[in-house]
């Protein structure tokens, strides 16, 4: 424990101070006192959390003029998204993907390939290099953008004062006279499963396994459950999703687009326990063992695995924030409570991103940020819940936006559907990726555009066009009459529309 | 928002939008091959203001202006505001001056020209808005005017649900395919197409609305749509459930009020033996006196290095946080300490030859000498001023009894340093 390493360097910084005067060398205060930076400006905006809505809202804070100071524990920029989410999940996805296909997609399509070997650690490290540049970015923004970027944890000391603890020892305190609370989200534990993030992980440990499991069981057949299961399982391991519900996908997926989806991802070589309900887990033996009952009562069973991922959603995370300091509400889910402009009890204190209302996703706290940043500067700002996609990264991706087949029939508000298979697209049938449709939800009447889900290749990026179709309010006619290259996927897209308001012309 | 409204001054880059805006809804007229004055109408600062003040000019007639500058202040009765410019300029013609109260949203202030323009050449363009203040006992007019002034708010993204009962604006943007199309078809005319109702995002005119005029669907449909994009555009934010407030404020102040819990006396017999040769060896190599205290500042500050966390330890959030990312196995199990160790000599006389004569060396060490005090004193009771032995001594911390393992391996350090190796503290 006493490493010789420690007497040279502190004999070093000792020796930089006074040695005339015992009290101050020996002063347990003076310890402190050097922790404390002097007391700081006020700033226009202080953020608390720099993932996705804090450091959008700091550097847009910044852009429009304001004194900000961004306040992250983690020690690196972007919060989940760049560190343990988006950014890191689409890094393996994307080779997992190129790794799958070298190994069982190549024949057909001409390419003779020798050995094919996997390199975890190596893929572990182009993940690495993609998170750490992102950051780094983000901290260059700041720079940029005369951001004050703070490492530390910070907490409600007062209304107007958040005290840091900061993450080199010692502790500062920053006065704002705005403050916008933006410290997302963490995963939902699951009750008497301890995580150990190495062999009972959250989506954070499944993004580092340092090995690839036999067997892996994924409780949760949502999003991030099914991407991760599908990274492992491209990778070698033998996976088994184990969902309370009958349908996969989470809540927005259509139902239609999920049967797919259960059916491709089957193929794929996943196994599914739909209706099935994990009732306790034992992680005591070799392998980590799962009790599980059917849904609906009845028989139940032991699975075990090597690894459990827990993916049974996430939830706000505000712990040791303060917010009771100065009497800021949470609703029974955690979420911090705010009003339509995003202002919590004390109206300079605001809210976005995880950690209070509406979908989970990153795109969703950005767009909060910067419609926060204009309330505060302008008075205004605006972001349009009922046009926020969502994209499911597996393959072939699923995206969706707007209303689905489900939503409406439980308001009972009438529509029509028209879709469009990826198989009679000539770009996917070169691509010999033929698997998914287009599928587009239209008032019967006004023909205006009401939802899109695509199961198919790029799905995740033919939905900006749907996004931007919803957004203003056009009808799939519109859609049908707005030149498509030849050829690519987004054809299918325009077929759909086609199919919609009138007929297809390739189906 | 008021609170900061009125602590702050807001400052708004509003204008050059009111220019575009204004540029766009005369069409044609302030096209860029023309050049043309520019009407300057009063701003909307928030989406609630409908009128305000003008406190001050801060650019004349005839002044040039750079995006970027303060073109006037503006007072509401929230805030007052500074109205910035996007692009460059040259100010023609100021037409409400400094002072003027109760300027509706929308009414012409001025008149503004392109950077370069030869002011006296130029036109003042024609006011499409009548000046409020004039119409003030005309109240249809005042209607009309604020009619006029919505599809501006719903320019700067405001939804304006209430406003669907209206008929279309002349639309200021190229139709959409479906709508270009059954216009053709159906032969219809400019004039047609100011009847029709428009429900689209900031009053553009869709599909469904034709189909309507023309008929052919059921003139509430687009409207009954609109209102359901317009529902989902908004967080749901009814029937939030509060969790019950947590009892933290209290639980914050109780450990305040709680008695101290009882402190425990660890102590260790140190031999400053080794310490005292080291002293002795740099005199006679380096010829300067190093006193005992620096070894023993430096042997504490080692010592407090990473120790062992105490038992009753609360981790941080941060460090929760790393528990739930799976950091918490690499990172440091300890943490910084603070003691500062009681020194005292033993009862027994010491064994080391060197007779101690604390009052006689002018040394910092007769700072530190004291009576000697054996009883439990808590280590930052500044009046302690323990003695010592230069032999051997005991070093004792007082401390709570979750620390008490913790405390002892801060002194099995200072003992060990001390003891051991003391030549290196001075490295
Ligand atoms: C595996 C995974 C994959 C995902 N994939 C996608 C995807 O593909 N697309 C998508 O849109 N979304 C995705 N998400 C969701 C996305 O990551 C989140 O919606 C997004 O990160 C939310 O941003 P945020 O800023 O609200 O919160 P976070 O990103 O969680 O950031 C909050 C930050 O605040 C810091 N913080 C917390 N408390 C304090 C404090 N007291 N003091 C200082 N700092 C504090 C935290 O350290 C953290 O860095 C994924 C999530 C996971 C877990």
């Amino acid at each position: 424990m006493l490493s010789s390493r420690l007497i040279p360097r502190t004999a070093v910084r000792s020796a930089l101070r006074s040695q005339s005067s015992l009290p101050t060398v020996l002063s347990p205060v003076s310890r402190w006192r050097r922790g404390y930076a002097s007391q700081a400006e006020e700033k226009d905006l202080v953020i608390i959390g720099g993932g996705v809505a804090g450091y959008v809202a700091a550097i847009k804070a910044g852009q429009e003029g304001l004194k900000v100071t961004c306040i992250e524990k983690r020690g690196m920029l972007g919060g989940t998204c760049l560190n343990v989410g988006c950014i890191p999940s689409k890094s393996l996805l994307n080779n997992s993907h190129l790794y799958h296909q070298i190994l069982h997609d190549t024949k057909n399509r001409g390419i003779e390939v020798g050995d094919v070997k996997l390199n975890l650690q190596a893929m572990m490290k182009a993940k690495d290099t993609s998170v750490t540049g992102l950051t780094k970015g983000i901290e260059f923004l700041f720079k940029k953008n005369g951001v004050e970027y703070i490492k530390g944890t910070g907490a409600f000391a007062s209304e107007h004062e958040v005290k840091v603890a900061l993450n080199d020892g010692g502790e500062t305190s920053v006065i704002g006279k705005n403050i916008l609370i933006a410290t997302g989200s963490e995963s939902t534990p699951f009750p008497g499963l301890e995580f150990d993030e190495k062999r009972v992980v959250t989506s954070t440990g499944a993004l580092s396994l340092e090995k690839v499991p036999e067997k892996m069981i994924v409780i949760g057949g949502g999003i991030i459950g099914l991407e991760m299961g599908s990274v492992w399982s491209r990778l070698g391991a033998k996976v088994t999703v184990v969902e309370f519900l009958d349908q996969i996908g989470g809540p927005g997926m259509d139902n239609e687009i999920a049967k797919q989806t259960l059916k491709l991802l089957k193929k794929q070589g996943m196994e599914f326990k739909l209706g099935t309900k994990v009732v306790s887990g034992d992680n005591s033996g070799e392998t980590v063992k799962l009790e599980v009952d059917s849904a609906k009562g009845g028989k139940s069973e032991t699975l075990d695995a090597d690894v459990v991922l827990v993916a049974i959603g996430r939830r706000p995370y505000t712990a040791g924030l303060g917010l009771e300091n100065v009497g800021l509400e949470v609703d029974e889910r955690g979420r911090v409570v705010i009003d339509s402009e995003y202002r919590t009890k004390a109206s300079h204190i605001r809210c976005i991103g995880d950690c209070t209302f509406g979908p989970m996703l990153a795109h969703k706290a950005e767009e909060e940020a910067v419609a926060a940043v204009e309330y505060i500067k302008k008075g205004y700002g605006h972001v349009n819940y009922g046009v926020i996609p969502s994209v499911m990264y597996t393959h072939p991706e699923v995206a969706w936006v707007g209303q689905s087949e489900q939503d409406l029939k439980k308001d009972n508000i009438p529509y029509k559907i028209g879709t469009f298979p990826f198989s009679a697209n000539s770009r996917a049938k070169t691509n010999l990726d033929t698997e998914g449709m287009v599928k587009m939800i239209a008032d019967p009447e006004t023909d205006r555009l009401l939802g899109c889900h695509i199961i198919g290749p790029n799905a995740g990026e033919m939905i900006a066009e749907a996004t931007l179709a919803l957004e203003y309010g056009a009808s799939t006619e519109d859609i049908a009459r707005t030149c498509h290259a030849h050829p690519t996927l987004a054809e299918a897209f325009k077929e759909a529309a086609m199919a919609t308001y009138s007929k297809a012309i390739h189906y | 928002m008021a609170s900061f409204a009125t602590a702050t001054r807001l400052s708004a880059r509003l204008v050059s939008r009111r220019v575009a805006q204004d540029a766009a809804t005369r069409g044609f007229r302030t096209s860029a091959t023309s050049p043309a004055a520019q009407n300057f109408m009063m701003p909307a600062l928030s989406p609630t203001m409908t009128e305000g003040n003008i406190a001050t000019w801060k650019v004349k007639e005839g002044d040039s202006f750079s995006a970027g500058d303060v073109l006037l202040e503006i007072e509401t009765d929230k805030a007052s505001m500074d109205v910035e410019a996007q692009d460059d300029g040259v100010v023609m013609k100021i037409m409400q001056g400094d002072g003027t109260k109760s300027i509706q949203v929308g009414t012409r202030i001025g008149v503004l020209a392109e950077p370069g323009d030869n002011l006296s050449e130029l036109e003042i363009p024609a006011d499409e808005k009548p000046a409020q203040t004039d119409t003030k006992k005309d109240e249809p007019a005042q209607k009309e005017e604020a009619k006029e002034t919505a599809p501006e708010k719903q320019a700067s993204g405001q939804k304006q649900p209430e406003k669907s009962g209206e008929k279309a604006p002349p639309q200021k943007y190229p139709l959409y395919p479906s709508v270009e199309h059954l216009v053709k078809e159906h032969k219809l005319d400019e004039s047609s197409i100011s009847e029709m109702t428009p429900t689209g995002p900031g009053g553009r005119l869709l599909k469904g609305d034709v189909l309507a005029y023309l008929g052919s669907v059921s003139s509430k449909r687009p409207e009954e749509i609109m209102a359901r994009f317009v529902h989902n555009s908004h967080l749901d934010l009814s029937n939030i459930k509060v969790a019950a407030p947590k009892e933290a404020p209290k639980a914050a102040k109780a450990p305040l009020e709680a008695p101290i819990p009882e402190d425990l006396l660890v102590s260790l017999p140190v031999s400053l033996a080794a310490v005292i040769e080291v002293q002795k060896k740099i005199e006679a190599t380096l010829g300067t006196f190093m006193p005992l205290s620096t070894f023993i500042a430096r042997a504490t500050e080692v010592a407090n290095d990473e120790l062992p966390l105490p038992s009753n330890y609360k981790p941080t959030a941060n460090e929760l946080f790393n528990q739930i990312l799976g950091l918490d196995k690499v990172g440091p199990k300890g943490s910084q300490g603070n003691y500062l160790p009681q020194i005292s000599a033993l009862p027994t006389p010491t064994l080391s030859g060197v007779a101690p004569k604390p009052k006689t060396k002018v040394d910092i060490i007769d700072f530190l000498a004291g009576p000697a005090k054996k009883s439990a004193n808590k280590a930052k009771k500044a009046a302690l001023r323990p003695s010592f032995s230069t032999g051997n001594n005991i070093f004792s911390l007082s401390v709570p009894k979750a620390e008490e393992k913790r405390a002892k391996v801060f002194l099995q350090r200072v003992k060990a340093v001390l003891e051991a190796e003391p030549g290196r503290l001075v490295l």
